[in-house]
């Protein structure tokens, strides 16, 4: 190849990595945003089970209230850092932040390739589609055949019971592990205040609102953390930020 | 509005409909879609590969990096996973839960969905329409991070100069305290419940409060990803204990 070839070739390949990318990115990622929907229309639709239209749409509404903000501000969080190409990745494997993010760092170390160049671009995409196919097999492997056997094996008695609290078993981990990873004390007050207020008196005072509750606990805890924020690290936020 | 369930609609056998062939193949489907997507992606970095400055042994060295780094994180996911196949049986599991999104979220959502319909996840009225609609929810939910991922990326990619110039602080506060909000009140929520409920919540916390605890003190970082996996398994212990002991209230 001779020195002029190189000077324009790369930005061509480049160009062309880009393209391939973002259309099979697009392509696949809303393959699998189809299927994923399929399967729970295909029960709607083909079981006797009289769901009505009105159900879902409430159901959705009290999630949607909970989660809206959160649809739009991760993906801007992790673009920086994810790229345009694993970004159809990362938002179709999930566990960004405690898997992808940590593999593709891992890549980078071993190369010695610095993020933001292209060196570090690559190696993150490779280290995702290998993650990726760690996390494939295991699933499959583990959850799927594994998980289902081990299921029908063990006693009816404590299914049932693991069942019944495997939320509460949930969500208590969840809740502190959020707390201490945000490192937001002022925000988590207001948060635990509100939500306390929310369900414990305004819902029944107003059996009305029991349904959005958590949706209303969001919307009042985002507005008051807002208006509530120090002022002082404001300030000096810009030096934060990153 | 609940009137309209059939007889069918009201039965608790959960796995007979969650583990239906089709939703199987639909989730096999969702994998297929991630691998050709990764195999796609591994052939055009390595024919771009010389643009970037990296070679063909750089490429693989930093696929088997990832590999290697992701078994720890996916077993934890597996084990969480496990925990969750009663409720949402099998497929529903490997796509949400395994895959789009992650147990915190998608457990959230399907609580809340089955609250709309007076139901508790995994009660005694916790039927097929309640995990159908439930089903339903989350799965909508999850479409919105993969909208906005479609719908952003481009619009970033382009000039993202508009969007990443949106004040630091209210990208720092607003999504902090949505987080915060939405499970401090399914947490909270979960308080007005049973003894055993309670007894569960506060037993994963301490657990896991523990686990970051030591993770943070001895050098045992895999604490943090086991934490919810052993949070959970611990919480579910405490709960069939007292659940066993006589604690329940008689269904």
């Amino acid at each position: 190849m001779s020195a002029a070839d190189t000077a324009v070739t790369p930005n061509a390949s480049l160009a062309e990595f880009d393209r391939t990318t973002s259309r099979w990115g697009q392509l696949t990622m809303g393959v699998a945003l189809i299927l994923s929907l399929a399967a729970p229309l295909y029960l709607v639709f083909f079981t006797d089970l009289g769901i009505t239209a009105g159900m879902i749409w409430t159901a959705y509404l009290a999630v949607a209230a909970a989660f809206f903000v959160l649809w739009f501000v991760e993906p801007i969080t992790y673009y920086p850092v994810l790229g345009p190409a694993a970004m159809y990745q990362a938002f179709m494997i999930g566990n960004i932040a405690n898997k992808l993010l940590p593999s593709a760092l891992v890549a980078q170390a071993a190369i010695g390739a610095k993020a933001g160049t292209k060196r570090g671009e690559f190696a993150a995409l490779m280290a995702i589609c290998g993650a990726a196919m760690v996390h494939v097999i295991s699933m499959l492997l583990f959850v799927g055949i594994l998980g289902t056997w081990l299921v029908s094996i063990i006693p009816t008695d404590i299914v049932d019971v693991a069942r019944l609290y495997i939320f509460p078993a949930i969500i208590g981990a969840v809740l502190v592990q959020l707390v201490v990873t945000m490192k937001q004390p002022r925000v988590t007050v207001i948060a635990v205040v509100v939500a306390a207020l929310v369900l414990f008196v305004l819902v029944p005072a107003v059996p009305a609102l029991a349904k959005p509750a958590t949706g209303v606990v969001v919307l009042i805890t985002a507005v008051l953390a807002w208006f509530l924020r120090s002022r002082k690290t404001s300030a000096t936020a810009t030096t934060l930020v990153n | 509005m609940e009137t309209a369930l059939t007889p069918e609609g009201l039965s608790t056998d959960i796995l007979a409909i969650a583990n239906m062939p089709v939703l199987w193949v639909l989730a096999l489907g969702v994998f297929a879609a991630i691998i050709v997507q990764s195999l796609v992606y591994m052939k055009a970095a390595r024919k771009a590969g010389p643009a970037a400055d990296i070679s063909e042994a750089e490429l693989k060295t930093s696929f088997r990096a990832g590999a290697i780094a992701a078994i720890g994180p996916s077993l934890a996911v597996v084990l969480v996973s496990i925990a969750l196949l009663t409720l949402f049986g099998t497929p529903a599991v490997l796509v949400r839960i395994g895959l789009v999104g992650s147990a915190a979220t998608e457990s959230a959502s399907a609580s809340l969905a089955a609250g709309t319909m007076g139901a508790t996840l995994g009660g005694a009225d916790y039927t097929q329409a309640v995990f159908v609609v439930a089903f339903m929810a989350m799965s909508m939910s999850g479409a919105g991070w993969m909208l906005a991922t479609l719908i952003l990326t481009p619009i970033l990619r382009r000039g993202d100069t508009k969007l990443r110039r949106v004040n630091p602080a209210l990208m720092a506060i607003v999504p902090a305290a949505a987080l915060i909000g939405a499970f401090a009140s399914l947490g909270i929520a979960e308080l007005g419940k049973t003894p055993i409920h309670i007894l569960s919540v506060i037993v994963s916390a301490v657990t896991m409060a523990v686990c970051i605890f030591l993770a943070g003190r001895t050098r045992a970082t895999w604490l943090r990803e086991w934490g919810l996996g052993i949070s959970i398994i611990v919480g579910l212990f405490a709960a069939y204990l007292a659940h066993t002991s006589g604690m329940a209230p008689v269904a």
